[in-house]
């Protein structure tokens, strides 16, 4: 324990510090002219901490109580760290008292002169405080205990407190109660042992609680052994025994690698930057310095610094200097490697401790602390740790490259966190209170206060803003002109972006907030945000972004249904004086089919079979959705006769491929015949059917003129592009057989009677207004035309005759944006609330509007272009 | 098509799996969805449009000069 070889000459220095203290019996010292006051100093001492246990030990609860037992270790680790120890077993008994014992030279017992009065070493140090070797640089260069008061205070505070010494081949002992001897330090035998041992019972009247917890003496205890490598310390609870066994509950520690093994137990269970903590250890202007530092992908800092195996959980100078050295370390390595180029400023202190875990601990003389709880260390030492991880650190760097690009890239991440948090904060922090209520500029509000029904349009460009401004009922329908910002028009591409200051303003303008804390639906402004871009692919795109952003940082006004999505039409279409509005190509086909087929017949296959009016028009729209499927199959396979053929072979299933490893099957062995048929006038340079080993399936493969391989296989057949295409195939499939003889119909006025449903009422009356005022007029006009009679190979050329037909009669306009319309014709068709039509926005569309988010964001971008490109001309079913 | 639907949600910062139940879904973290929205804020995220109409073509081309013009309040044309 507070052993110590010179411990009698530390005893008496310190004694004479004391202004001469003397023993503790006043009886021993009479006779001396200046005892008196002296002896009171003494005896004041002992009893200073009876009467105030907390200024010694913190305190006489919990904290105080485990504390008793670290001043006895902590004696035991000072002769460790000496050297002379290498073993400390602690004991719980059942009585919560403690045993310590440790393997060191044992407490000095020889008798020490003071003043006058022969007193053994180990009673002095027993019984006053501060005494001891640590006090004396030359016998112990470091010592930790906590407050220095030394293993005195823990006697002072026992009720029973035992001390077993083995020294010099003799066992000494001697026993006291509440820090006064009961018994003389008697030699009671011999051993071959060496060291000394501990036993205290805490004293009842001074303690609030007796209990010892075990998870906190091994905390401190698996500490000290990482502070202290190689240092074995045992705990042993004889409280606990083990039900099975009957043995006590017991831990040991002991870390050859030191506050390395530290770092490790820190981390175990994280996902850790680089396998090895980063270990530096040495000793410099007598400041003994091992740190020790690892990585982990969290986000927290998790730092112990240590003064003399204190922890000094306020920190101190040697954290400081490490610090500092950290900062300096990262940003100098990071520039040496090129690793800043996108990185604006210097890294921070706190971007280099994102997730860091450091051990830092310094064994000096005579530390110097500060603070009541002594928790932080005040020596000047941080330069001296500065400069020695300067070099370490640096030094590593430089050697392991890949260790360093990780953290520092880390830092660089944890940078730009920090950066985006700052523009975050900035796009919701609320303008001054002067700004008009803090409402955008740009809004043009509503002057309904209900919010329910309110309705808030977000309209893409300024110029379409301005309509909607125009023709939107003002009562309750509020616009906020959206301009995406146009960055990049190389290579002939628009890059948009939505603006910060757009993206302040929607924030602004909606009232609720955004985020997980901020959102407040009950302020929101407006019952319905109703997105309103022009129907292209740009103006998808802008739509995109914003469902997006809605998604990620507002999904509650999404998951309240208070999203929404305007569908301005895309056609009008015009005849004489009737305006019809149509919202997409899909309708657009529909009306153009159904018009034309009033007008002819169709003749179909080698038997000439009649087709004509609704059943006409039936077959054609599905024909506009059989051709857009085929498009999409024929994008995999590139050659549209080919493709074409697919279908009439019959190729569905999987099935179809399947055959044993010399014979294909039929429909296989059918398409290579007919592929070998339109080899001639396709150029093709072989067509053969080929065994897949991979999948056991067999395939057709078509090398074309060009040279190309095009294979028509199971993966093709099994995409979805051409199950969808084939379901449409077989609704048609009986109409599907060329030639196709296209035949007009002279009674044209027919369609009259048979009521058209696409055709607006406007429209009907402006044609009965017209058969009034010259009857027959219209039936005439088509009897005059030349019977035209047209023949078309194929089916798309029938179905675009067919709509061109439609056409004819037509004045056909499509939007190309918002601002091709009037304000009166865009409240007509979107804004009316009884006449347009809402799409609302679902969760599920957003998630998959996520996906294709992703894919327009990717850092590549010719995949981007290529994605863009491919479903350039389905945007509309993809986004929402 | 099918593809997406069978793909499952990930963190848009850090491509961690998300879960729909998750506090801070469709991010992993306070911290990527902070990240995130400081893209938005310094215009990080851009959508390409090819241009297929040559006058649209030009009309852009005027419009990105006048704005190229315009820059020097450049507060938020910066792209992360």
């Amino acid at each position: 324990m507070a052993s110590k070889e010179s411990a009698v000459a530390a005893a008496k220095a310190m004694a004479k510090a004391e202004s001469k203290p003397e023993t503790r019996t006043k009886k021993a010292t009479s006779g001396n002219g200046d005892y008196t006051a002296d002896s009171i100093k003494v005896l004041g001492g002992m009893e200073a901490v009876r009467k105030r246990p907390a200024m010694y030990i913190g305190s006489t609860g919990d904290l105080g109580l485990h504390h008793l037992v670290y001043e006895v270790v902590d004696n035991s680790v000072d002769e460790a760290l000496a050297g002379h120890a290498d073993q400390i077993d602690c004991t719980i008994h059942i009585d919560n008292s403690i045993t310590v014992v440790d393997n060191g030279r044992g407490i000095p017992v020889e008798p020490m002169d003071i003043d006058g009065e022969k007193v053994p070493a180990a009673q002095v140090v027993m019984t006053t405080l501060h005494a001891g070797g640590k006090f004396d640089s030359s016998t112990y260069k470091v010592s930790g205990g906590l407050h220095g008061v030394g293993v005195s205070c823990v006697n002072a505070l026992s009720h029973q407190f035992d001390l077993e010494i083995w020294r010099d081949g003799a066992v000494w002992e001697q026993s006291y109660s509440k820090g006064e001897p009961t018994t003389k330090l008697k030699k009671t035998g011999s051993t071959k042992k060496r060291g000394t041992s501990v036993h205290f019972l805490p004293d009842r009247e001074i303690f609030t609680v007796a209990q010892y917890n075990f998870d906190t003496l091994s905390n401190r205890l698996r500490e000290l052994a990482f502070l202290n490598k190689g240092l074995l310390i045992t705990l042993t609870d004889e409280r606990n025994a083990d039900s099975k066994t009957g043995e006590p509950k017991r831990a040991e520690f002991k870390y050859t690698g030191g506050i390395a093994e530290f770092i490790k137990h820190l981390n175990r269970g994280k996902q850790v930057l680089h396998d090895k903590p980063i270990y530096m250890e040495a000793e410099r202007s007598s400041v003994a310095m091992e740190i020790a530092l690892q990585y982990n992908d969290g986000y927290s800092e998790t730092v112990f610094s240590f003064a003399n195996n204190i922890n000094t959980i306020d920190g101190g100078s040697h954290l400081s200097g490490f610090r500092t050295s950290l900062t300096r370390t990262i940003n100098y390595a990071g520039q040496q490697l090129g690793l800043f180029k996108d990185v604006k400023e210097a890294l921070t202190g706190d971007d280099v401790r994102e997730g860091l875990v450091a051990v830092i601990s310094v064994k000096l003389s005579q530390p110097q602390f500060e603070g009541q709880t002594k928790g932080k260390l005040n020596s000047d030492i941080a330069g001296v740790v500065q400069a020695f991880v300067n070099e370490r650190l640096g030094a590593f760097f430089e050697q392991n490259q890949t260790v360093a690009r990780k953290i520092i890239n880390k830092a660089i991440d944890a940078a730009r966190a920090r950066e985006a948090a700052r523009k975050a904060r900035d796009l919701t922090r609320r303008k001054g209170a002067l700004d008009g209520g803090g409402l955008p500029g740009k809004l043009s509000d509503c002057s309904e206060r209900d919010p329910s029904r309110c309705e808030l349009f977000l309209v893409e460009g300024e110029s379409a803003g301005g309509t909607a401004k125009q023709g939107r009922d003002r009562r309750f329908q509020a616009i906020l002109p959206l301009k995406g910002k146009i960055l990049n028009v190389e290579k002939a591409r628009y890059d948009k972006m939505l603006g910060h200051e757009e993206i302040r303003a929607m924030i602004t303008a909606l009232g609720c907030g955004i985020g997980k804390e901020d959102f407040n639906p009950a302020k929101l402004r407006y019952g319905k945000v109703i997105l309103m871009t022009d129907a292209d692919v740009d103006g998808s795109h802008i739509r995109t972004l914003l469902l997006t952003f809605f998604f990620r940082h507002m999904q509650e006004l999404i998951k309240r249904g208070h999203v929404f999505i305007a569908q301005p039409p895309l056609y009008s279409i015009k005849k004489g004086k009737s305006l019809q509005y149509i919202k997409d190509d899909r309708e657009f086909v529909k009306v153009m089919v159904k018009r034309a087929s009033e007008g002819i017949v169709v003749r179909y296959g080698e038997g000439a079979a009649k087709l004509e009016g609704a059943e006409l028009a039936k077959f054609m729209t599905t024909l506009n959705e059989y051709l857009g499927f085929f498009e999409k199959v024929d994008k995999r396979l590139r050659d549209a006769k080919a493709t074409d053929l697919l279908p009439h072979v019959g190729l569905a299933t999987r099935a179809d491929f399947e055959g044993d490893k010399k014979n294909p099957s039929k429909k296989i062995e059918k398409l290579e015949k007919q592929l070998k048929a339109l080899a001639k006038d396709q150029g093709y340079k072989s067509v053969a059917t080929a065994y897949d080993d991979e999948h056991n399936l067999w395939q057709v493969i078509v090398v074309d003129s060009q040279g190309a391989e095009r294979k028509i296989n199971w993966s093709l057949v099994g995409s979805p592009e051409y199950r969808q295409m084939m379901s449409k195939y077989k609704q048609i499939e009986t109409y599907m057989e060329p030639p196709f003889v296209i035949q007009s119909i002279p009674k044209g006025a027919a369609a009259d009677s048979n009521g058209d449903e696409a055709q607006s009422d406007a429209e009907r009356e402006e044609r009965e207004k017209t058969a009034k005022k010259a009857p027959k007029a219209a039936a005439a006009k088509k009897k005059a035309a030349p019977e035209e009679v047209v023949e078309k190979a194929s089916a798309r050329e029938l179905f675009e005759y067919v709509l061109n037909e439609g056409k004819k009669d037509f004045t056909v306009q499509r939007y190309k944006g918002l601002g091709e319309m009037t304000s009166e014709q865009l409240w007509d068709t979107t804004m009316q609330p009884e006449k347009r039509s809402l799409l609302e926005v679902k969760l599920e569309d957003i998630a998959e509007c996520e996906a294709i988010f992703t894919t327009l964001m990717g850092e590549d971008v010719e995949a981007r272009r290529k994605f863009i490109e491919e479903n350039a001309l389905d945007v509309k079913n993809l986004d929402i | 098509m099918a593809k997406k639907r069978t793909r499952s949600l990930r963190c848009p910062i850090c491509r961690t799996i998300v879960l729909r139940s998750e506090p801070d879904f469709p991010f992993c973290s306070g911290r990527c969805r902070t990240i995130d929205l400081g893209k938005w804020a310094s215009g990080g995220y851009v959508v390409s449009t090819p241009i297929n109409d040559p006058e649209a073509y030009e009309d852009a081309q005027r419009q990105a000069d006048e704005l190229r013009r315009k820059t020097s309040d450049g507060e938020d044309s910066g792209r992360d």
